[in-house]
């Protein structure tokens, strides 16, 4: 091993060099091989070689490269809720706000509870890796700088009000901005319809007095929302980057 | 002694050593998300390693999560079966449909850092004999017997947990 990856691996590293000799010399006087006899290889990866027979089975499936599980444009993996779309067009300041083709746009959000996906508060705790990553998402920018998630309307919970969370890149996955996205709360606004599905509203946090929002007052983490629960809701709001 | 159901935990280790493609693009994919993701609690561009970004920024703890969805497509493409660890006859035999991913190590500046674990989560095994240094398994643990497989612990493999099954056949954690 390269001494510099050795020292900077630490332990992690540690803890591997020890198994590793072990399992090397018990290799040699062992009926076991490493290799199958039409050749493919059968390491077992990192960590797992010990004195135990080889895979031996046809070599498959291949792997293909695959992007990252945040890359679709519907992310309600099943969250019940209201339908939102949401538009997010991403401008530049430094051009006079005009629209930022390329950019890499993430958003998440809870869903009606308030819960948002993640592990639980236990390290180690097993997750079935086929929805875990809900109401979580990624959309690079067209021309216009326009990026569109289908999701649920967010709930909301103790000490907030409802908001997405955004982190804007570029084309690199250069951090440009970390924002939120508020929700008008009048009469007849959404919000308001949508009532906080099953918890309704009392005890909500609205945006003035919100940690994040209340010192918004030029209103430019502000949505405009339009549409009902029967047919859905649609978000639009323009977000600039430096 | 009752027969007894337990789940075996498979941690897999992926880093600049790795050699397996599959390994080799959870590796570029989950550095690359990384790098992005840890921007969240890192944007002033002071830290550099995930374990300063861990001693300075407690929040990003989350970075297992959060970084996990870049290996998420990946372990998709396993179709529920566990890797690299086969029975004796030399076959993978192993299914799962849980998963925890942690990074092990990081660096923003040195990918030859990177480390990274999945641990796999087997489904329920009924574990009817120990013979010799080998484990007589079956996959199905409802109770209707399937074929068996001789398996050995090996390292990085755990048994992660263990049910007592009593004699009316009630299951005792």
């Amino acid at each position: 091993m390269e001494r510099k990856l050795f020292l900077r691996q630490g332990f992690a590293a540690l803890g591997i060099s020890f198994i590793a000799p072990l399992a090397n010399s018990c290799k040699k006087n062992d009926v076991t091989t490493d290799t199958t006899t039409d050749g493919s290889e059968t390491g077992t990866g990192s960590g797992s070689d010990t004195c135990t027979v080889a895979p031996t089975e046809t070599e498959g499936p291949f792997p293909t490269k695959n992007p990252s599980a945040y890359e679709r444009s519907d992310i309600t993996d099943g969250r019940s809720g209201y339908k939102l779309t949401v538009n997010i067009t991403v401008g530049q300041v430094s051009k006079n706000c005009a629209a930022l083709a390329g950019a890499i746009v993430d958003i998440w959000h809870c869903d009606a509870e308030g819960n948002y996906s993640e592990y639980g508060g236990t390290q180690m705790q097993s997750t079935n890796y086929t929805s875990v990553h809900f109401l979580r998402g990624r959309q690079t920018t067209d021309n216009n700088g326009l990026v569109t998630f289908t999701t649920i309307f967010p709930g909301w919970y103790q000490g907030r009000a409802t908001h997405i969370h955004v982190h804007i890149y570029n084309a690199s996955g250069t951090s440009l901005k970390v924002t939120q996205i508020a929700f008008p709360e009048g009469s007849g606004s959404a919000l308001l319809a949508v009532n906080g599905y099953s918890k309704g509203m009392s005890g909500y946090t609205y945006n003035a007095s919100d940690n994040i929002f209340s010192d918004d007052k030029d209103g430019v983490e502000m949505s405009t929302v339009t549409g009902d629960k029967t047919n859905g809701f649609s978000l639009a709001i323009q977000l600039n980057v430096p | 002694m009752g027969t007894r159901i337990i789940t075996l935990c498979y941690r897999k280790i992926i880093d600049a050593r790795s050699q397996k493609e599959w390994e080799k693009l959870v590796f570029e994919d989950t550095w690359k998300e990384f790098k992005m993701q840890s921007q969240l609690f890192n944007q002033e561009n002071r830290y550099t390693t995930f374990s300063q970004l861990l001693l300075h920024v407690p929040a990003s703890e989350k970075l297992h999560f959060l970084v996990s969805a870049a290996a998420v497509n990946y372990i998709k493409q396993l179709n529920n079966k566990i890797p690299d660890i086969v029975n004796n006859i030399g076959k993978i035999f192993l299914s799962f449909s849980k998963f925890y991913f942690e990074i092990i190590n990081s660096d923003l500046q040195h990918k030859s850092v990177h480390s990274v674990a999945i641990n796999f989560y087997s489904d329920p095994l009924r574990w009817h004999e120990t013979i010799g240094d080998y484990l007589l398994l079956s996959a199905d643990a409802d109770g209707i017997e399937g074929q068996t497989s001789l398996y050995k612990i090996q390292p990085f493999v755990n048994i992660h947990s263990l049910q007592k099954e009593q004699n009316d056949g009630a299951i005792k954690r």
